[in-house]
């Protein structure tokens, strides 16, 4: 295995207001890439995410100072890019632009951050838009099924829980363009904004257009309650009939009581790779493989932090034809892995895996400073990250399995899934 | 250019050529040719095998073939296969590899990116495989259901069949008229021997490319290519030439997709030149300005006015002439035909009064800034320096910025006036039933 050089000697962390840039040159020419990050918040069960999503598609429709096409020229003309994403807790930028044109960049960025228009026109474009984003949603068999996943294993105060297309549809017609502003004004702010830049940066180019520009934004004061733990409810096969689609999507999950940072977290993340995290896992070369009935199966750890839990969830695409096989091939795997544990073989092979993805990972300015961002969310130092591959190495055969019968239990996975069924099951509940 | 008077050459290698930094080699035995890059960042390397062979060398009936060859190119060999606890993804994944392939039109590869250490591992694998794929009949058996999902997963997605459908009615005679997973029934009848015949006629030396890129010693590399490919011999004949050529189109032609959902798309095509050709840049510099960013021109006109909820456009490098496209996505409550009148009008403003230099260079600097993010990692060069090679000419990547900088507003106007006409024309709609 390559062991890079340390990432916590090759990384400079500076302060800006009460934020934090990390800060990493790689030999790259002419380009930087950076996230950034800061917390928000919403109070989930009262529906504040989607009013924090309609925030977030006004950043780059204009600000205070100039409107959305003088925004667009401002970063179009230098070939930059930010793109805006609301991820529940936070909302993040990803940002590119040419090593000469970062200071530009940045500050352009700080002004759409902290002095959107939200001009009302412009509102009610981006209420069309994302209403039209949920229509499409609407036909997506992958969005039907893991949304209906959501809503069995979380409360909707839950950060993962996801309402359906219909219910996001209806929420948003609700929404005013005063709660938008009202909503950026209380959320959006300095407070935990971290920032990992990596490839061509010079530090002081960099840092000092953070600081001018960022440096003195005030923290957002409102914070919204969530659930942090899964919703007990009892295991069910939920449909969602969706005509003229005849490969369907299966999602099976059951809620995990882990966070990022407890002990049994690495074990369960190799046991997931052993599962179904990759090519040659026993899902891929069972189900795929051996018996043919599926293009894609794949497990995951899914919507797990340090600040909630998540969940284990299988995810599968079947045709009509193999629907109710796949399915019971799929779960006898699931439960055969539960049961039996994993063996030696198999964790060593996959310690190798998950150690050459985690090199492969940093191949990319972008995928570094990615990597950077989320160790920082989490509450890490960065020499977490050089510690890590000696954390996987150190994870034992009994701690996997141990870990697993622990949290696992073959008997609570729900089942959703979504696409044209092949014969009517009126039995079935529809969400 | 010449290779710097310190590098040496291994027996078995000639030095061809470079260009932007990429060195060409090809071996002597079996003419094999092999293209370098040499990127230090992180301790990684990208292996990539591009054939010269993709769904535009299918004939009818067995359309589809392509794609099933790469994936039974995963079920092994004598050296690698699963009853021997060697398959071909448990031995690279086992090292950290990102391991897969894709198939397009022109061209089909094969790639690994992966720690370095462990490039010669998938050296061997991707030599082994060129000539001793076991191909056999109940590896195809349980690949064909396989495929079929992903068939029907394709299928579930309107937009995809929109593009499907323009593609094949704007060609009648070229096998771009098939989508590359073909159709199902030839994915439902192919056999071992059809698939065995197709991987003896296409998978040789001489109709690939080796590319490394990455943390990569570059005469060690070379080394290590002469030692595991060196001893394939060369297609004991010719590779086939693809010859059909697709008559002019002489009207424009309308095709309708009806399929259950919620909003409806148009795809506005016409038939464009090949890859290398000058008029590429040009087309490629208009779909910029037309559709990339808020600036673009399909973005004031149609998604600022509630027309539609995107856009995006592009011209196919090819290595035969193929579609310069647009999409427009219908916003709720908007119809097929005022995008599409909208989506015209602005390619006749064009025609008619050109674009500004402004537009132009605005155009250029996002496609630079692209090329230099498309250089940010060993992967992201392969993917792009695949589909060079598969147009036939590989330093057509290199070139890129270079041509694109020299298009002035003339020349998009004039291709704009010389490409986009009624006669050249396929226009799609997607309408939700």
């Amino acid at each position: 295995m390559s062991t890079p050089v340390s990432l916590a000697d090759r990384t400079e962390t500076y302060r800006i207001g009460s934020g934090r840039v990390l800060l990493t040159p790689t030999p790259v020419e002419h380009i930087v890439s950076w996230k950034l990050s800061f917390r928000t918040l919403p109070a989930f069960a009262e529906g504040e995410e989607l009013v924090q999503e309609l925030v977030v598609h006004l950043l780059d429709k204009g600000t205070r100072k100039r409107d959305r096409f003088a925004v667009a020229e401002v970063l179009e003309n230098r070939g930059a890019r930010l793109d805006f994403s609301n991820d529940g807790l936070h909302v993040r930028v990803t940002g590119r632009a040419l090593r000469d044109d970062v200071p530009d960049v940045l500050a352009m960025l700080a002004e759409q951050l902290r002095e959107p228009l939200f001009d009302a026109q412009e509102f009610d474009k981006a209420r069309a838009q994302l209403a039209a984003r949920f229509h499409r949603s609407m036909d997506s068999t992958s969005s039907q099924a893991a949304s209906a996943l959501s809503q069995r294993l979380y409360q909707p105060a839950h950060p993962n829980f996801t309402p359906s297309p219909a219910e996001h549809l209806a929420q948003l017609q609700t929404i005013t363009l005063e709660q938008v502003q009202a909503y950026h004004a209380a959320h959006f702010g300095g407070a935990d904004l971290l920032v990992a830049a990596v490839g061509d940066a010079d530090a002081s180019a960099f840092v000092g257009a953070l600081e001018r520009s960022l440096g003195d934004w005030p923290a957002g004061s409102t914070q919204g309650p969530f659930e942090t733990q899964g919703a007990p409810q009892a295991p069910a096969r939920v449909a969602v009939p969706m005509p003229d689609k005849t490969n369907l999507d299966v999602r099976l999950g059951q809620a995990l009581r882990v966070r990022r940072q407890d002990e049994d977290y690495l074990p369960l993340f190799l046991a997931n790779y052993i599962l179904g995290g990759n090519f040659s896992a026993r899902l891929m070369a069972i189900i795929r493989d051996e018996m043919g009935l599926t293009y894609g199966i794949r497990s995951s750890l899914n919507g797990i932090t340090t600040d909630h839990e998540g969940d284990w969830r299988v995810s599968v695409t079947l045709s009509q034809d193999n629907l109710e096989r796949g399915i019971e091939a799929t779960q006898a795997e699931v439960r055969r892995f539960i049961t039996e544990g994993a063996t030696a073989d198999e964790l060593d092979d996959k310690k190798t895996t998950a150690l050459g993805s985690f090199t492969v990972g940093m191949a990319t300015t972008r995928g570094l400073a990615a990597m950077l961002l989320r160790n920082a969310e989490r509450g890490f130092e960065v020499s977490y990250l050089d510690a890590y591959p000696d954390l996987i190495e150190g994870v034992t055969l009994d701690q996997l399995n141990e870990a697993v019968q622990r949290h696992a239990d073959p008997d609570t996975f729900h089942l959703t899934l979504a696409g044209q069924l092949p014969t009517p099951t009126p039995a079935e509940a529809q969400p | 250019m010449s290779l710097p008077s310190t590098r040496t050459v291994p027996d078995g290698v000639d030095f061809v050529e470079v260009s932007g930094g990429i060195e060409a080699y090809r071996l002597t035995s079996n003419q094999l040719q092999v293209l370098l890059l040499e990127q230090s960042a992180v301790p990684v390397a990208t292996l990539m095998v591009t054939y010269r062979v993709g769904s535009r060398n299918e004939s009818v009936g067995l359309t589809g073939a392509t794609h099933f060859l790469e994936h039974l190119m995963f079920k092994g060999t004598a050296r690698y296969n699963k009853e021997d606890g060697t398959s071909i993804f448990n031995a690279l994944q086992r090292v950290g590899a990102q391991v897969n392939a894709t198939t397009w039109l022109d061209r089909t590869n094969y790639y690994e990116m992966l720690p370095k250490e462990h490039l010669p591992l998938a050296v061997e694998i991707e030599a082994d495989r060129m000539r001793g794929a076991r191909l056999a009949v109940h590896d195809l058996e349980s690949e064909r259901t396989v495929i079929l999902n992903e068939f029907d997963r394709g299928a579930n997605e309107p937009t995809r069949n929109l593009y499907h459908a323009v593609w094949s009615a704007a060609f009648v005679a070229h096998p771009y008229h098939h989508p590359t997973i073909g159709w199902r029934c030839d994915i439902e009848d192919a056999t071992a021997e059809g698939l065995r015949h197709f991987y003896d006629t296409y998978y040789w030396p001489n109709n690939a490319t080796v590319s490394v890129i990455g943390d990569i010693d570059r005469e060690a590399v070379l080394q290590l290519i002469v030692e595991r490919f060196g001893a394939i011999p060369p297609s004991p004949h010719p590779i086939p030439e693809m010859r059909t050529r697709e008559p002019d189109q002489r009207g424009e032609r309308r095709v309708t997709v009806r399929q259950a959902g919620q909003l409806g798309s148009v795809m506005v095509a016409y038939k464009s030149p090949v890859a290398a050709d000058p008029d590429t840049d040009a087309l490629d510099v208009l779909a910029t300005l037309l559709t990339t960013g808020k600036g673009s021109r399909f973005f004031r006109r149609l998604t600022d006015q509630g027309l539609t909820t995107g856009s995006f456009s592009g011209v196919s490098r090819l290595r035969d002439p193929g579609l310069f496209y647009l999409f427009g996505m219908l916003a709720p409550e908007r119809t097929h035909e005022e995008v599409e009148a909208a989506m015209l009008d602005e390619l006749h403003r064009i025609q008619e009064e050109g674009v500004t230099e402004a537009e132009v260079a605005r155009a250029q600097k996002l496609l630079a800034a692209e090329e230099a993010f498309g250089r940010d990692g060993p992967y992201a060069v392969a993917s792009q320096l695949n589909e060079a090679i598969a147009a036939g000419d590989w330093t057509l990547y290199t070139t890129f910025l270079e041509r694109i900088d020299r298009v002035t507003a003339a020349d998009v106007q004039r291709v704009a006036q010389a490409y986009l006409i009624e006669d050249r024309r396929t226009v799609g709609w997607y309408v939700p039933s």
